[in-house]
């Protein structure tokens, strides 16, 4: 029995193990008759190779098919490492947005979110976050991870979190309608909410996406508020682009350290923004390896672009708790240098894929 | 959430020092100043060949810009007008962000393919509406009303002129460099002016905005902000008051909207009647058609004719077909240049509808290959049978133009929807019914083309009916 190689996966939060080894031992894991869980061992007998003897490494996860769409329908209790035993402690059951069709559903596990929280506590600790501030989030919660991840990053980071839900389904919902005043409507409905929470309360930590914070934006009595009492915005969910950032951090929030994640239900949690970069050098986001990888690829060849390119973002999230492999994401981004002694791909400039319109219109003379 | 666009050319590695010729940067004009940003669009002439970078700005930018704007004071009536003035002069003439006026007069015939006598009739325009812009305004004003509460008449009780808000915006469009002559009247009426640029054109508001500035409009007073799709809607949010620019669509999506006036296809057309001698009005008739390059709302887009039709159209196209094809920085080009891919992207337009038509001109298509990635759009005369085919209210952005009989029965029907009616006829009942039909805008009786315009004249009733509104004062 391969146990005294597992421990691998039980490092603790500081520590971040040898890459490779890492992933050699969570195949044992994922992969074990006695450990992994139904969906992945059925999956093993439909493989080309055999991940215990073939994926050596965090390259070697290309090897991997993409399953997530299966995420839409496979029962999630199959999701669960049998490793964990009867006492597997659940955090729950989460979901995608729904972007790219039905919903795709995952379990986060208590250590997980353990891991993952006390690493976005300690990145705060570096931005200069002060501990025992309270938060505020206008973020989804639900079904949506986010809403998990951060309450949880606020006690552990000593905060109480006061909360503003958002639906984003029903706005994606309200946008492809092309029903632009209700959309409108609903967010005035958020800030409405956030506004009162930022009168009341001794707000010091602000976590929303970057279309709430151009919103929250729009009101000089919000932005006076947010100056005098926050801290520092922590930002996912969407995209920024540079010049709305440096505006952000320059003249709207002067005052407030600005922090962007870049996160996604398929590695059950977030990339978050490398620290110390200038002004004019792009949000580079690091994964905390070797339990999240990126690997930034030629969408059409599936090969990795040279650094300082642009291509399309492929996930994998290894750890004890799940497995969800070689997984290729919508966003397009540069494919950055890692930290020294990570693994895989960093990620700047993330977007969606670019949409050019054509400026000729044709009827009318404009 | 709607996700801001992407940058790519963001994180473009820098130019190398010794690079060639570096494009010319045309920044936004914000209300801190010049503002470049990341995101930046290469703007290239007709040919292909870079010109400019245009500095998008992001929406959270124009959020901030409308907010100065806002929260700005309006200059006292007479600052304004002789700012108004000096900025006329110095853009049609002088040197302004560093670029002269024949230097500028050649960029936007490349950059927009419009001919350089029309770029000329354009700047004339606009030093005229800066110059007029009090006779120009005044004229809105109803004749009940006074401009100020301290006016003599206050005293008896009367009506003031007063904005309908502070914050004025502009989605410009790119056609002709002319439509830029309009929202000074707002300046002059003492709104706050946002103006976002079209990229196929923004080298004209980004001359006028900075001579604006040079001539004493602070910059919380006016300002460009180029935009992608994205933050454009944002522009019209934080306006009191907005003015669009675009095609049908853009006229229904707005048309509800009491803070927006929408500027739409102008369908203009010529009605020749039988106590008339058709060839003695030839040359308006022509001119109406391809002045402006035939890109303005001004131009006659249809022109019917009371009786046999063909023999009109077939001088038309006789006259039509002997214009030039230039390049458009040429002194004697007269119709309009687009990249050959976009003219191929016209005539397919224009081919597929004229599928029945009689075709005197352009039947076999319109884009004139110049050699140099460049094509110019040749004119287009199509004859119909009937008034009532939609295809004379189809506009197309060169001198096109369908004609078809008209008869009394079809009556006004038939001239419905039009931005101005240049009616030939003696028939003062005709006259009459044509003054009272709503949906045509201006009426030109006799001998004067459809684009004829003048200070103080309104194009699509005065600007000054939008922006203003009156307000009862009485004071002991």
């Amino acid at each position: 029995m391969p146990t005294a190689s597992l421990s691998v996966l039980d490092v603790p939060f500081d520590e971040r193990p040898d890459p490779d080894e890492y992933i050699r031992a969570a195949m044992e894991w994922h992969f074990g008759p006695d450990t992994g869980s139904p969906f992945w061992l059925r999956k093993a007998r439909t493989l080309d190779f055999d991940p215990r003897r073939d994926v050596k490494g965090v390259a070697d996860l290309a090897l991997f098919p993409h399953v997530t769409g299966e995420l839409r329908e496979v029962p999630v209790r199959d999701l669960i490492p049998q490793g964990y035993g009867a006492d597997a402690r659940i955090v729950g059951v989460f979901e995608s947005g729904g972007t790219t069709g039905a919903p795709k559903r995952i379990v986060c596990l208590r250590d997980w979110l353990d891991r993952l929280t006390h690493g976005l506590s300690a990145d705060l600790d570096g931005l200069g976050i002060p501990r025992g501030v309270d938060w505020l989030a206008i973020a989804p919660s639900g079904p949506h991870m986010v809403g998990e991840m951060v309450a949880g990053t606020a006690a552990r980071h000593g905060g109480l979190m006061f909360r503003v839900d958002m639906d984003p389904r029903w706005v994606k919902k309200l946008i492809s309608a092309g029903k632009a005043e209700e959309t409108d409507a609903y967010v005035s409905h958020l800030v409405e909410q956030a506004a009162h929470v930022l009168r009341t309360q001794e707000i010091g930590v602000l976590m929303t996406t970057p279309p709430l914070l151009e919103r929250l934006a729009r009101h000089d009595d919000l932005i006076e508020l947010i100056g005098e009492k926050v801290k520092g915005i922590m930002w996912g969910g969407a995209h920024m682009d540079a010049d709305t950032r440096d505006l952000l951090r320059t003249e709207v929030f002067p005052g407030c350290a600005l922090y962007g994640t870049y996160g996604n239900t398929m590695i059950l949690g977030g990339a978050t923004e490398r620290l110390g970069l200038g002004p004019d050098e792009p949000c580079v986001f690091d994964p905390r390896t070797p339990f999240v990888t990126f690997s930034v690829v030629d969408p059409a060849s599936g090969e990795p672009v040279p650094y300082g390119e642009r291509g399309q973002v492929v996930m994998n999230h290894v750890s004890k708790s799940a497995l969800l492999p070689n997984n290729l994401e919508r966003d397009l981004a540069i494919r950055v240098p890692p930290p020294e002694g990570a693994a895989g791909d960093s990620v700047a400039d993330v977007g969606p894929v670019a949409m050019f319109d054509d400026e000729v219109v044709i009827e009318g003379v404009y | 959430m709607s996700q801001p666009a992407t940058t790519p050319d963001a994180l473009d590695a820098p130019r190398t020092p010794d690079a060639p010729d570096p494009l010319q940067a045309l920044d936004a004009l914000g209300p801190k100043g010049p503002y470049r940003s990341r995101h930046r669009l290469t703007i290239s002439d007709v040919t292909g060949t870079p010109m400019a970078e245009l500095s998008l700005v992001p929406r959270l930018f124009v959020t901030r810009a409308l907010a100065a704007l806002r929260a700005a004071a309006t200059p006292p009536l007479e600052e304004r007008l002789a700012a108004l003035k000096r900025a006329g002069e110095l853009f049609a003439t002088g040197t302004v962000a560093g670029m002269t006026a024949a230097a500028y007069e050649s960029a936007v015939c490349r950059m927009s393919g419009t001919p350089l006598a029309n770029v000329r009739i354009a700047v004339e325009a606009i030093r005229l509406s800066a110059t007029e812009a009090y006779r120009s305004v005044q004229a809105a004003r109803p004749v009940g009303a006074v401009g100020d509460w301290r006016d003599p008449y206050a005293r008896g009780g009367t009506a003031v002129w007063i904005r309908r808000g502070d914050v004025f915006a502009v989605h410009a469009a790119g056609n002709h460099p002319a439509v830029h002559a309009l929202w000074l009247e707002a300046l002059a009426l003492g709104y706050r002016v946002a103006v976002r640029p079209s990229r196929r054109e923004p080298l004209t508001p980004y001359r006028l905005v900075s001579a604006l500035r040079e001539a004493g409009f602070g910059t919380d007073q006016v300002v460009l902000l180029p935009t992608d799709h994205d933050a454009a809607g944002e522009i019209l949010h934080g306006a009191d008051l907005s003015m669009v620019y675009g095609g049908q669509e853009v006229i229904d999506r707005y048309a509800a909207d009491p803070a927006v006036l929408p500027n739409g296809p102008g369908r203009s057309k010529i009605l020749l009647t039988a106590d008339r001698e058709w060839r003695d009005h030839l040359d308006v008739v022509v001119d109406s058609i391809a002045r402006h390059g035939g890109t303005a709302c001004v131009n006659a887009t249809a022109v019917l004719v009371e009786g046999d039709p063909a023999p009109v159209a077939e001088a038309l196209a006789e006259r039509l077909a002997a214009l030039p094809s230039l390049p458009p920085q040429d002194e004697t080009a007269v119709l309009p240049v687009h990249p050959v891919e976009t003219a191929r992207g016209f005539e397919r337009l224009l081919l597929g509808k004229a599928a029945g038509a009689r075709a005197w001109l352009g039947g076999d298509g319109v884009v004139d290959d110049l050699g140099d990635g460049s094509a110019a759009l040749r004119p287009a005369v199509l004859q119909l049978d009937d008034p009532r085919d939609p295809r004379l209210g189809m506009e197309l952005s060169f001198p096109c133009v369908w004609v078809a009989p008209w008869t009394r029965a079809a009556g006004v029907a038939a001239l419905r929807d039009s931005l101005v009616v240049t009616a030939i006829t003696g028939d003062e009942a005709l006259l009459d019914a044509l003054l009272a039909e709503p949906s045509i805008k201006n009426l030109y009786i006799g001998d004067h083309p459809t684009h004829w315009i003048a200070p103080g004249i309104p194009h699509d009733a005065y600007l000054g009916e939008f922006l203003m509104r009156t307000k009862a004062v009485i004071r002991g």
